[in-house]
């Protein structure tokens, strides 16, 4: 049995990417949301093994979903994914309690060592 | 921002990189790899940093040229010859030089000038109040500039060049550091979008850096972790916070102005002797014996503390001679290499800052002199690069300092020949021991009447080392062995007690007179009356009694004629000291000592002259006590 992801992005095409690279890692996608608010409160229904978090996403943040759901469970593991030029903000997000970060465009290779060294 | 507190703390760390600097230096020189590079451009890049918060372009302007030139060596862009270092060290001079007249320049070293310049607060600020407080803010004030942590674990952190968002990595390691261990500063403070990847983290003592370096590896993506040693400012906890819960604010290390440490040892010699003068008074089995006695251990004890403040490892001497080493090695086209040992030995810092002087010139004579050209060496049967040995070691209650070459050794020939023609020696001497030869270089100006090639330096300076040795109670020994070498042994007392003090002369011998009895010093020049059959000075209006020191003392054979006279006072009354001559004011070393039975009861102790010789201090108050009350 795999371990559980829920993967949160607001681009449909994002999901579906780190998910396949997931998927093929032997992870097994839990859930999805598309903003903030969704990912927290999917978060507390799912308790996954593993998040990924975009950064920018309507309605709440990534940010402020970090905030909320390490409240909630200070040993959530949280991989935030974000684009070059948001370096700023991926400092924040980790103050804010993420494990670790993977760059876009998505290198399965990368996406898998930070999911290793989050879980591990 | 108000700099001018942190000035000596500045001055003072950056003269420790300097020294990191002119090290590495040389070990990029000798081929030492890649470490001497980095920790040759950490310490620019350390100092450039400094400078920049100090407000010192033209210091940092100079860290920043040698940190570019290393920067180029480290990526392998620039190679290393024997020309780029001189460069380099030439840069470091001038840094060295910008550092101190900048820093010097802008505001007193010592940092008072800017404090006394600030209103007093008169007031506690907002916040403050207990007592606590208002301790933190005395700290804050007048001594958290000048405190000094102690050693704490540092961590130099490459993170790999191929990783996305170094800024975030880093923030990660730290995240992942602060699980085990506390972080006590981070340098950059933040990391941003220029950060490069290369950081530095200091840590609380104690903490276990193969946890930290498991956790920093842990957080990946890391190239390189090297570890150093940092001394680490302490703030003192912010006020409000109290102390109780933050036991590590405690300060356990102050940096104090040397000055202030050298009157406490100057009062610490003046109290010894004032023992002494007590210890005379007091009759066996009264009240003032016992104190006395009280006070004598106590003083011992005040004696060692001072001295234990006051011990510093040789190393603050030694590390400057690496460069003196290679810079004399190369002007004169030698080979040498200066090993040193016993670095961590201490002695009083008044003694380390003596031998400085004195180890350079024999250093310096034993590159120039002593160890042979490589082709010479070849045809020797030696190995062409010469080793210069410069060791510390204790030797019970002393500190013996050896100076060792394995050079070609001392003509005995050429130094007898030339006493001979000088006339020092016996016409009928064939053979010098080498005591003999050491008194013989030791005189002024021995060697350098004449150029002969291989003494014209052994002598240079070789007088004033060994005095400047034997002033502060040190004693010099020299062996020589032709063409294996020579080692000059400097035996070096612990301790020094400092006193100022006045040199005479009566009877013929030296004594010395401890300056703080003395109330003035006057011409013999027929102003001694008689009174009541004793003789008297008149010394306007006044009418001392005048004692003459070589009657006093029973010299033998009795006194020349005096021409001066000292003017005692304390305790009882005053006295004027006649002696034959005044030799002058100095800085002794006073031992006090228990004379033996019958020694008469003026002497407060035995100092050194500079000559080695030994003297008596005298204890003019001794001399009242009998002579003072007519």
């Amino acid at each position: 049995m795999g371990k559980t992801v829920l993967i949160c992005d607001d681009a449909l095409f994002m999901r579906t990417m780190l998910g396949n690279i997931l998927k093929q890692a032997g992870f097994e996608v839990v859930g999805e949301a598309e903003n903030g608010v969704e990912a927290v409160d999917r978060y507390r229904e799912l308790r996954p093994d593993l998040v990924t978090m975009d950064i920018v996403m309507p309605d709440k943040g990534g940010i402020d979903a970090v905030r909320d759901i390490v409240q909630g469970d200070p040993d959530a593991k949280i991989l935030m994914c974000s684009a070059m030029g948001q370096q700023g903000l991926v400092v924040e997000a980790i103050q804010a309690g993420a494990k670790d970060f993977v760059v876009k465009p998505f290198q399965p290779s990368r996406v898998l060592e930070a999911v290793q060294r989050v879980l591990g | 921002m108000d700099t001018s507190r942190y000035v000596e703390l500045f001055l003072s760390e950056s003269r420790e990189h300097l020294r990191v600097l002119a090290r590495s230096l040389l070990g990029i020189e000798a081929g030492g790899g890649r470490e001497p590079v980095e920790e040759a451009f950490r310490a620019a890049h350390t100092l450039k940093g400094m400078a920049a918060a100090m407000g010192y372009a033209a210091v940092a302007g100079e860290a920043h040229a040698l940190e570019d030139r290393l920067d180029a060596i480290r990526s392998g862009t620039l190679g290393v010859d024997a020309e780029l270092v001189d460069e380099l060290l030439a840069a470091s001079d001038r840094l060295h030089a910008a550092l101190e007249s900048t820093a010097t320049g802008d505001a007193d070293p010592h940092g008072t000038e800017g404090r006394e310049a600030e209103p007093a607060p008169t007031t506690p600020p907002p916040g403050a109040g207990t007592t606590s407080d208002d301790l933190g803010d005395l700290l804050d004030d007048d001594a958290l500039a000048a405190l000094d942590g102690e050693p704490t674990p540092a961590a130099r952190i490459l993170i790999a060049p191929s990783a996305p968002l170094k800024a975030a990595r880093a923030a990660i390691i730290c995240r992942a550091i602060e699980k085990v261990a506390a972080i006590a500063s981070c340098e950059p403070e933040a990391f941003d979008d220029a950060f490069d990847g290369n950081f530095r983290l200091v840590f609380e003592a104690g903490e276990d850096v193969a946890v930290i370096e498991a956790a920093i590896r842990g957080a990946g993506e890391v190239q390189a972790i090297t570890w150093e040693t940092a001394r680490r400012v302490r703030r003192a906890a912010p006020a409000g916070r109290a102390s109780a819960t933050e036991p590590r604010a405690v300060v356990r290390r102050v940096r104090v102005d040397q000055t202030h440490l050298d009157s406490i040892a100057e009062a610490v010699g003046e109290l010894g002797i004032l023992r002494g003068e007590l210890s005379s008074l007091a009759t066996s089995d009264t009240p003032v014996e016992r104190v006395s006695e009280e006070m004598g251990r106590l003083l011992d004890d005040l004696e060692h503390a001072i001295l234990g403040v006051r011990m510093i490892p040789v190393r603050e001497v030694f590390e400057r001679f690496p460069r003196v080493v290679r810079d004399a090695a190369r002007a004169s086209g030698k080979d040498v290499r200066l090993v040193l040992e016993g670095s961590d030995i201490t002695l009083d810092r008044a003694i380390l800052e003596e031998i400085g002087d004195p180890l350079l010139h024999l250093l310096r004579n034993a590159v120039d002199h002593g160890i042979e050209a490589p082709e010479e060496r070849r045809a020797a049967g030696k190995p062409p690069q010469g080793t210069l040995l410069l060791r510390a070691a204790r030797e019970r209650a002393a500190v013996v300092v050896d100076v060792e070459d394995d050079g070609r050794g001392i003509s005995r020939a050429e130094v007898l020949a030339r006493a001979r023609r000088e006339g020092l020696v016996d016409p009928g001497t064939d053979e010098l021991r080498d005591d003999e030869m050491l008194r013989l270089l030791a005189r002024p100006g021995f060697t350098t009447r004449e150029a002969v090639s291989e003494l014209s330096g052994r002598g240079v300076g070789m007088d004033v080392a060994v005095s400047r040795v034997r002033g502060i109670g040190g004693t010099v020994a020299l062996s020589s062995r032709p063409g294996s070498g020579t080692r000059l042994r400097l035996r070096l007392p612990l301790s020094l007690a400092l006193a100022p003090s006045l040199r005479v002369q009566a009877g013929g011998e030296d004594y010395v007179i401890p300056l703080n009895h003395v109330e003035e010093v006057v011409e013999l020049d027929g102003a001694v009356a008689r009174q009541r059959g004793r003789e008297v000075l008149r010394l306007r209006g006044d009418v001392v009694p005048l004692v003459r020191l070589a009657e006093a003392l029973a010299c033998p054979g009795g006194g020349g004629r005096e021409t001066a006279a000292v003017i005692a006072g304390g305790g009882g009354g005053r006295a004027a000291i006649a002696v034959e001559r005044l030799v002058g004011r100095e800085q002794m070393v006073v031992k006090r000592f228990d004379g033996p039975a019958g020694t008469l009861p003026c002497f407060a102790g035995v100092t050194l002259l500079g000559d080695g010789r030994p003297a008596l201090v005298l204890d003019p108050t001794s001399v009242l006590g009998r002579e003072g009350k007519g």
